[in-house]
């Protein structure tokens, strides 16, 4: 479980000032919001990445190892798909578990190629080994900065399975940034919406979506929904 | 080839490899470390960011400093009078690895900064998301920098093996003691005795000309890299 209060990030042309105080528990959390209004920097402090001006953030006994974040542009190594892979195991010294790794190939499809250079795959290819990655050390926090913008339907659909399947079994926090309102819909539990750096509404995503009060919510949906 | 080059001409040849391998190795310790911590730096209110700008403006007018200007600091430093001069290291092999390592360490150090400035942030928020250490951090971005890193290695051998101003400056050319290929090759010429110069003029030749084939081949290997785009 993490709490975050009265969190506040000024940058040269953008300030995020997020005044209130959220707790994140084993649940499916979404944020949504313009590009630039402050979604990426309240995940990046989140994530332990940035540092806020202001503000508290109770971890909840989670250690940094515990969270991890998926990136839209992710950073593959100078490696094969495979050492890309089982590199969060590396670091904790365990022995990658070959059915789990062929599991997880076999999820992004990525199963044919997993010798391949990491960096020469395609952008949506790139995603979903980032995103395999992550799943890869059973973290008990995930936060994804629109991880799924590049992948095809399918792969949308297999990697939302797969999330909802999990999150029934073993149930962690995901934070999850996307545009497709599709993607949040379907996933989340709860919604945050973003706008100019602050925070505007938030609830299911019905009320979110369906029945939405705030103005700037109503213009991002309309906007949205073309 | 070795066999037509007489005993004192491979004396010269050794002397210069061994001072070349070790005033680049010291000095790639040093840039290589300078330069990723440079990088690291994050301004604070204690350290603003003036003074990273203001280091890195040093490193960059360092790295294009004249031979001669840093031979004459270090004659300065460590000449009889000076306030290193009762090492008593001039015009020994010593002081000429120390001129070396002046010249060279900014080189790598400015080369390694500027790479790890491209792409040392993502490495390490990467890093960092994955749950590595400090440790396991710093030696990713080393090993994702590997290319960048030699190659500004190898940028700076090359300077440390085709150097001549301030070697002649603080070690002398004397015979059979500080002489090495390029102040052989400049003494030579200059008394008349081309034919020695010419072979240690081909020899260093060999040496460049392998050097930027290596270096060919890593930005071939960094261009297969970026072959998605």
């Amino acid at each position: 479980m993490m709490k975050i209060s009265n969190i506040t990030k000024k940058f040269s042309r953008f300030s995020l000032d997020w005044r209130r105080t959220d707790t994140f528990e084993s649940k499916i959390y979404g944020i949504i919001g313009a590009n630039g209004c402050g979604k990426t920097t309240l995940m990046k402090i989140m994530a332990g990445l940035v540092k806020p001006d202001e503000g508290e953030i109770d971890h909840g006994g989670l250690t940094p190892r515990d969270i991890t974040m998926v990136f839209r542009k992710p950073y593959l190594m100078g490696d094969t798909v495979y050492k890309n892979l089982v590199y969060p195991l590396k670091i904790r010294k365990i022995t990658p578990d070959e059915g789990r790794v062929s599991g997880l190939l076999e999820l992004a499809g990525l199963s044919e190629i997993r010798n391949q250079y990491a960096p020469s795959l395609s952008s949506g290819e790139q995603q979903k080994l980032s995103f395999i990655r992550a799943l890869i050390f059973d973290p008990k926090m995930i936060l994804i900065d629109e991880a799924f913008s590049n992948m095809d339907i399918k792969s949308v659909t297999r990697f939302e399975q797969h999330i909802l399947a999990s999150q029934q079994k073993n149930p962690i926090t995901w934070v999850i940034i996307s545009h497709q309102l599709s993607n949040i819909k379907r996933l989340c539990n709860h919604v945050y919406f973003m706008d100019s750096g602050q925070f505007q509404a938030e609830g299911t995503p019905e009320q979110i979506l369906l029945d939405p009060q705030a103005p700037e919510l109503k213009s991002y949906l309309y906007q949205q929904s073309f | 080839m070795l066999e037509l080059l007489d005993q004192e001409t491979i004396e010269i040849i050794l002397r210069t490899l061994r001072m070349t391998i070790t005033s680049t190795a010291i000095s790639a310790i040093l840039g290589v470390a300078f330069g990723l911590f440079l990088e690291s730096l994050q301004p604070t209110r204690t350290l603003p960011k003036f003074f990273k700008w203001l280091v890195v403006a040093v490193n960059r007018t360092l790295m294009g400093m004249p031979p001669v200007v840093m031979g004459l600091v270090v004659v300065l430093i460590f000449t009889r009078d000076g306030p290193l001069g009762f090492l008593r290291l001039m015009f020994t092999f010593e002081i000429m690895i120390i001129a070396q390592v002046l010249l060279v360490t900014p080189i790598i150090a400015g080369i390694v900064y500027t790479a790890a400035s491209r792409n040392g942030e993502r490495i390490r928020a990467f890093a960092h998301t994955m749950g590595a250490s400090r440790l396991q951090t710093q030696m990713l971005v080393i090993r994702e920098l590997g290319n960048e890193i030699f190659f500004a290695i190898i940028t700076g051998f090359g300077r440390a093996m085709s150097e001549i101003g301030a070697i002649v400056m603080v070690g002398g050319n004397i015979r059979h003691h500080t002489r090495v290929m390029t102040t052989t090759i400049a003494l030579d010429t200059r008394r008349g005795f081309q034919d020695q110069a010419i072979q240690l003029g081909i020899v260093l030749m060999l040496v460049a000309f392998t050097i930027q084939i290596i270096a060919d081949f890593l930005r071939k290997r960094e261009r297969r890299n970026d072959e998605n785009f």
